[in-house]
């Protein structure tokens, strides 16, 4: 057995940016990934701050907790911008703008109602009519009526972004343990033992404090320590085209169906935005869905009727993980030295920040925010 | 042959026959330079059939159309393509469908590819009354092995492997089996079930059971200079003869491990051109590998002799032989190539300059299909390959789907029609058909048993240790797509026992237009080289939907017109 002053339980952006503030801090830091969700680094790179309009229909009853979460998006994608400053690395990150369109007057109407509201709550939108939205994005179809534009949007590599902030942890000398299952989580003196099983080998970790950083897995770890968090895994299907000439400059989603588009650096442009993929066999390995490949790329063509042209070469499933629409993010009730941190939607978005609050938090730390309502405890049964 | 027809690539005319390739016709006029990457690099046609991407070229203002599969019309403009290429202006707006709305097609028997394999089990099932619906990406199927010429260039076969091929087309044409020539299946739904795009639409081909035929494509071994212009697979020199009665040069040397290089250096000799040496890895006179010799003697004697006789017609014809060598580097020099030889393990040899250099080291299945229906595969270490696990009959893991041919496990084109025979005829009887009289498998099993002995005696005597990537220098591009280097590949997997899919998003190396098709297998090769990873079916990227590059407006043009 072997002591670590943290466990980091989950490598994906959350869990890498907490071990990079806490090694930086002097800490000894280990991080545990099961390498089951595609490495956990599946992500697609959108850098969200306006509601996004799926969850608004999906989720009418979180709307309230959208609203309340809305404040914590920019700093969300202003904190990258910082970490980029960091690390030292270009992570092509871009505020270009997102745009979400809509396809007729109805639509529009929802979406002004959505603007005035995210004004109200001090983000940057405009309302964008049909010759005024013509103007800055061509490239958009005759379908499109009108526009939100949300100026602090934009977009970032996220294969550059990732393999940064893992080669720095290993500058920093972070250890990292991939393809290991957390079997059991358990008090022991005044820390931690976690039981893994490790490429067919079983062994254990003891730590002073852990930090749940495994987005749907959490759920279950935290269950090991007694605790509920209701999260759920929904994978998510993303297409990639081959790469073009500069084409779409915005991050581009609508008002009434999912989807997200953005066009990277090297010219591909992802497509993705919610459409379902699916877990098979009993590793529940994430598999996409043809079906959505064709929903999600035929809406694209309407939107974007130039990208009709290209190829899509590429399709991946990534593993979003849904909650109430908020963070979890504090102590676990019962637990002083055991974090959740699972950020709330557009979790790449929110990913770094809540990393770097979880770190402060397990550092007796001010997290910068007010994070009361993101606490865990709010799931515990009554009673 | 055919009257000429005229394009024009980059403002300069260039003749070409009806129903030749773009590729052929531009690399029969020396233009081999295609596509410019985004790291500055010129490239030109490699795979020759479809799978490498390599020669992309806009059409009429189309981009990224790949000249070995686009047929040359009179009057085309042609451009070299650089990287990125521009996206032209929308062909028209469509309204959003969803998968719901694709057109069904059915069948009792879907047939993926039509290759020697594929047109063999359409037939055995056909025979039996079963409903039977080919699909095959080539316009003119027959395969990889039958290599078809276009009708429209109307040539006449080359030889009776070309004759047997017309044959068995005609036959199959003949019994009524509905051939969808020109559809590329991209995905595939269940044992039963694919999604194709044809004629500019997707549909889905659903059918009670199905066949994958879809053959092999060549295997990579990265060595200086093997992504230069006029550096292709030995299997693409050879489509670009038999096909389309095109050569690439003059000058030719023939570079890799396995007897389809003898083959081809005395095809295109006798088409005229100048093969000027055949390196071949395997020493295959050496002592040790007379056992093997005589084994295949024995199972085959008459393609043993024609072996031997492709040999000396070689070497009359002036090709320098040369066995225990491989090409080790190739340069852009004044007046073409220069290729060094020499011996596997190092050493400084003799060095060619030529028009084009042909590398062949063998093939690797295209099993995409059958990994994403999750039919079980084994690594086969005689083959540095995947089989599909499949039952005496031909019958994959998963219930009704059948497996064919090279694309389970590289038995050759005379074994993928017997499987053909045998899986026809099982899927026949499982649906409840009935066969002709006097039909039974027992002599199709006797001549499949006596093909695989051959083909296991021919696997040892031209058995070489697998270069892998010891050929490339730091520099060498593995990723040929994404243009990542050995060096580069290299420090991402010695770093924390990577899974390959950790290895792609670190270096992208797989992300391209290939799929991963070349680097893949070299990657999981060294993966398990280093680590001990199981070299099993997720030692691969993962075959995800689609498994060809689909454009778009295609895939979503489902709606009929």
């Amino acid at each position: 057995m072997s002591g670590f002053d943290v466990l980091v339980a989950g490598g994906g952006i959350v869990g890498m940016t907490a071990a990079f503030d806490l090694a930086r801090e002097g800490r000894s830091v280990i991080i545990v990934d099961e390498g089951r969700h595609s490495g956990t680094t599946a992500n697609a790179g959108s850098l969200h701050i306006q509601m996004q309009s799926r969850f608004i229909r999906m989720y009418p009853e979180q709307v309230a907790d959208l609203e309340r979460s809305l404040p914590l998006y920019p700093a969300g994608a202003a904190h990258w911008r910082a970490l980029e400053a960091e690390l030292g690395v270009d992570l092509e990150i871009k505020s270009s703008g997102g745009l979400m369109v809509a396809d007729d007057a109805e639509q529009f109407a929802f979406l002004a109602d959505k603007c005035a509201r995210e004004r109200r709550l001090g983000l940057d939108v405009h309302m964008l009519e049909r010759a005024e939205l013509a103007r800055i994005a061509p490239y958009l179809g005759d379908a499109v009526h009108g526009a939100e534009l949300c100026v602090e949007e934009g977009k970032l590599n996220p294969l550059k972004a990732n393999e940064a902030i893992r080669m720095t942890l290993q500058a920093l000398g972070v250890q990292r343990l991939d393809e290991a299952v957390i079997t059991a989580l358990s008090p022991a003196g005044h820390g931690i033992e976690a039981r893994l099983s490790h490429r067919g080998g079983q062994r254990s970790l003891s730590a002073g404090q852990v930090i749940l950083a495994a987005g749907s897995g959490t759920g279950q770890l935290a269950a090991m320590l007694g605790v509920a968090i209701p999260t759920v895994a929904e994978p998510l299907h993303v297409n990639v085209t081959e790469a073009t000439a500069p084409l779409i400059g915005h991050l581009v989603q609508h008002a009434e169906r999912m989807i997200t588009m953005k066009q990277l650096g090297a010219g591909q442009v992802v497509i993705g935005g919610g459409w379902p993929a699916r877990f098979t066999g009993p590793e529940e390995f994430p598999t996409v869905n043809p079906a959505s490949m064709i929903g999600n790329l035929s809406l694209a063509q309407h939107i974007v009727p130039r990208l009709g042209s290209l190829r899509v070469i590429r399709t991946w499933a990534g593993v979003n993980t849904t909650t109430d629409g908020q963070c979890v993010l504090g102590k676990l009730p019962g637990h002083d030295n055991v974090f959740s941190a699972v950020p709330g939607d557009a979790g790449y978005t929110l990913g770094p920040l809540v990393g770097r609050m979880a770190a402060a938090l397990a550092m007796g730390r001010d997290p910068g925010h007010d994070i009361a309502r993101f606490t865990p405890a709010r799931f515990a049964k009554p009673g | 042959m055919s009257d000429r027809l005229t394009i024009t690539f980059e403002g300069r005319k260039v003749g070409a026959h009806p129903g030749q390739s773009l590729g052929a016709a531009l690399a029969a006029s020396g233009e081999l330079a295609l596509r410019q990457t985004a790291g500055g690099d010129c490239r030109g046609m490699f795979c020759g059939m479809g799978v490498c991407q390599d020669c992309l070229v806009t059409v009429d203002g189309a981009p990224n159309q790949r000249a070995c599969m686009v047929k040359a019309a009179d009057g085309m403009v042609v451009r070299r393509q650089a990287a990125p290429g521009e996206t032209p202006p929308a062909r028209m707006g469509a309204a959003p469908i969803l998968f719901e709305n694709l057109q069904t097609v059915t069948a009792d028997v879907l047939v993926i590819g039509g290759g020697a394999g594929g047109l063999s089990a359409a037939l055995a099932a056909r025979s039996c009354g079963l409903d039977v619906l080919l699909l095959d990406e080539r316009q003119t199927e027959g395969g990889q092995y039958y290599k078809q010429p276009s009708a429209a260039l109307k040539a006449e076969p080359l030889d009776r492997q070309q004759r047997d091929g017309a044959a068995l087309r005609q036959r199959c044409e003949g019994a009524g089996v509905r051939i969808i020539d020109g559809a590329e299946t991209f995905a595939a739904l269940d044992a039963g079930s694919v999604m194709a795009t044809h004629a500019g639409r997707t549909a889905v081909y659903r059918a009670r059971a199905m066949v994958i035929a879809t053959g092999a494509y060549e295997r990579a071994v990265p060595i200086p200079g093997w992504t230069l212009p006029g550096v292709m697979t030995t299997g693409a020199l050879q489509t670009l003869w038999r096909s389309h009665r095109a050569l690439p040069g003059h000058r030719i040397l023939i570079a890799g491990n396995g007897p389809l290089n003898l083959q081809v250096a005395c095809e295109v000799m006798a088409a005229g051109a100048d093969v000027v040496a055949v390196a071949e890895a395997a020493a295959l006179f050496a002592p040790a590998r007379a056992g093997a010799a005589l084994r295949m003697a024995l199972h085959d004697p008459s393609l043993t002799a024609a072996g031997l006789a492709l040999m000396a017609r070689a070497r009359r014809g002036g090709a320098s032989l040369r066995f225990g060598q491989v090409a080790r580097a190739i340069s852009a020099v004044k007046g073409g190539l220069e290729v060094e030889l020499g011996s596997a393990t190092g050493g400084h040899g003799e060095r060619f300059v030529v028009d084009v250099v042909a590398l062949g080291y063998g093939f690797q299945p295209s099993n995409e299909l059958l990994r994403a229906l999750g039919a079980r595969h084994d690594h086969d270490p005689g083959i540095r390959a995947l089989r599909t696990v499949r039952t005496r009959e031909c019958e994959t893991t998963v219930p009704n789907l059948f497996a064919v041919g090279d694309a389970c496990g590289l038995g050759g084109a005379l074994a993928a029609l017997e499987e053909g025979e045998i899986a026809g005829l099982a899927i026949a009887e499982r649906l409840g058909a009935r066969s002709p009289a006097g039909v039974s498998t027992n002599a199709a099993h006797r001549r499949l048993e006596g093909h695989r002995r051959f083909q296991a005696a021919l696997w040892r005597l031209y058995d070489a240790p697998s270069p892998g990537l010891s050929l490339a220098d730091d520099a060498t591009l593995i990723c040929r797509c994404e243009e990542v280097s050995k060096a580069a590949l290299l420090a991402a997997m010695a770093d924390g026992e990577p899974s390959i899919g950790a290895v792609k998003r670190r270096t992208r190396a797989g992300m391209g237009r290939c799929q991963g098709r070349y680097c893949g297998p070299l990657i999981a090769a060294h993966l398990a080289e280093e680590t001990g990873r199981p070299l099993d079916e997720r030692a691969l990227f993962a075959p995800r939907a689609p498994v060809k590059p689909v454009t778009i407006s295609d895939l979503v043009g489902g709606s009929p017109p």
